[in-house]
């Protein structure tokens, strides 16, 4: 890859990741290259924020990309977005990964409760605008709708963890997880 | 329980569930198109949340993953899902769904059928039967089977595959053709082919194996059971 310190970066409309896929599951190499460029930023800065560990954020990166490409031709436009299957692979991963290993961990730290990170993403090559909508439309969820909906997602703990950990009933977490993601839903829809 | 269920598609998207809770979730998922729209819908919003922690990861890493991937098979497309849902019959669906398991697993541990250069599977798995055919250095034949009809067979030397078109066989009722590797009398499945106007398209085997199919147990066998119906070398195609 003696091109890669010369790669672009899309500077301007993102590209369309469905007709990417779709070329990727014929087995085409350079779409697959392309799909890496777009998303990669998307998939390393998830796995990074769920495993912490950049090295291991870098194999959960890897695997994630890898799935892609062999189950590229699996992937069923019917059932969603291209990007949203990327991005549900690699989170699947990165929890899977950090459920593995810290399974060993947690038990060590019994009831400490991980601070929820606030990095930057410092990469400010990235459509900054959607981002923004994002980070917008979550500080319009409640406290508990935000804290386990993100605990969940960002650290990848399940349902019954976050209750535990916030000391509210399992029902009440699995309600605050939907209306949670329903009110970032309706809100990101605003802000198309 | 179905309200129960429902509640959970915010975790579900969110991944917060455990692995049986999932498996159930999912299961309920098939008979519940609302549902499936909602998870899609939250899976989109959990997605974003993802995407807004954009970070670009080193260049070393772009060479790893596009050099892993380039030396990584790709999984066939579900294609007898969607033939089961062009003809479907009385009780073909779960019959169909196993043989495809049968027949992922065949593709998954092949040793006989390489490239002709030792890699194993290189080509992309996912042409159809159709592009092989259609190949600029396409050679084809047409074989008569030992039972009634008779198979096309395309290779590809180019793409280094091997194209068996099954229009010209009989739909079996509750047997399926199955597809094997001949070499040095020790047989190993290539594919089970459940719904004969899919074919299948394979690896072009080393030089000395001859392709055998044989009708065999709906989900294939370990082993053949029967006489081929039709043996080929797929160097003189």
């Amino acid at each position: 890859m003696s091109e890669s310190g010369l790669r672009l970066v899309p500077a301007s409309g993102p590209a369309d990741v469905d007709a990417l896929v779709r070329r990727v599951a014929l087995g085409d190499a350079g779409a697959f290259e392309r799909l890496y460029d777009e998303l990669s930023p998307a998939v390393f800065g998830l796995a990074r924020r769920v495993v912490r560990d950049p090295a291991r954020a870098e194999d959960v990166t890897q695997e994630a990309f890898l799935e892609v490409w062999r189950g590229a031709a699996r992937f069923d436009s019917n059932l969603g977005k291209a990007k949203t299957w990327v991005m549900t692979i690699a989170h699947r991963r990165a929890v899977d990964a950090v459920r593995r290993s810290e399974s060993q961990k947690r038990q060590d730290h019994h009831g400490h409760l991980d601070e929820v990170s606030h990095d930057e993403p410092a990469d400010a090559l990235i459509a900054a605008d959607e981002h923004s909508a994002v980070r917008t439309c979550m500080e319009t969820l409640t406290d508990l709708q935000l804290e386990s909906v993100r605990l969940a997602y960002y650290n990848g703990y399940t349902y019954n963890e976050v209750a535990t950990l916030l000391g509210k009933p399992l029902p009440t977490i699995k309600t605050r997880m939907r209306d949670g993601l329903i009110r970032l839903r309706d809100c990101l829809e605003g802000h198309r | 329980m179905s309200i129960d269920l429902h509640t959970l598609s915010g975790a579900y998207a969110l991944d917060a569930l455990s692995a049986e809770e999932a498996a159930e979730f999912e299961k309920h998922l098939q008979d519940c198109s609302a549902c499936r729209d909602e998870v899609r819908e939250l899976q989109d919003a959990a997605s974003l949340m993802g995407a807004s922690q954009a970070t670009s990861p080193s260049a070393a890493l772009r060479a790893r993953v596009l050099t892993a991937a380039d030396h990584q098979p790709q999984l066939r497309p579900r294609v007898t899902a969607l033939a089961s849902a062009r003809t479907r019959r009385r009780g073909w669906v779960p019959v169909l769904a196993a043989a495809a398991v049968a027949a992922i697993i065949a593709f998954a541990g092949f040793g006989v059928l390489q490239d002709r250069d030792g890699s194993t599977d290189r080509s992309p798995a996912t042409t159809s039967v159709a592009q092989v055919f259609k190949a600029s250095d396409a050679r084809t034949a047409s074989i008569p089977v030992s039972t009634w009809g008779r198979i096309r067979v395309a290779t590809s030397a180019q793409n280094g595959q091997m194209a068996v078109d099954t229009h010209g066989l009989r739909q079996l009722d509750g047997r399926a053709y199955q597809l094997w590797a001949v070499r040095n009398g020790h047989s190993t499945s290539v594919g089970v082919i459940d719904d004969v106007t899919t074919g299948t398209v394979v690896p072009i085997p080393v030089a000395g194996t001859t392709v055998a199919i044989t009708v065999e147990p709906e989900g294939g066998s370990t082993q053949p059971t029967t006489q081929p119906i039709v043996t080929m070398d797929p160097e003189t195609v």
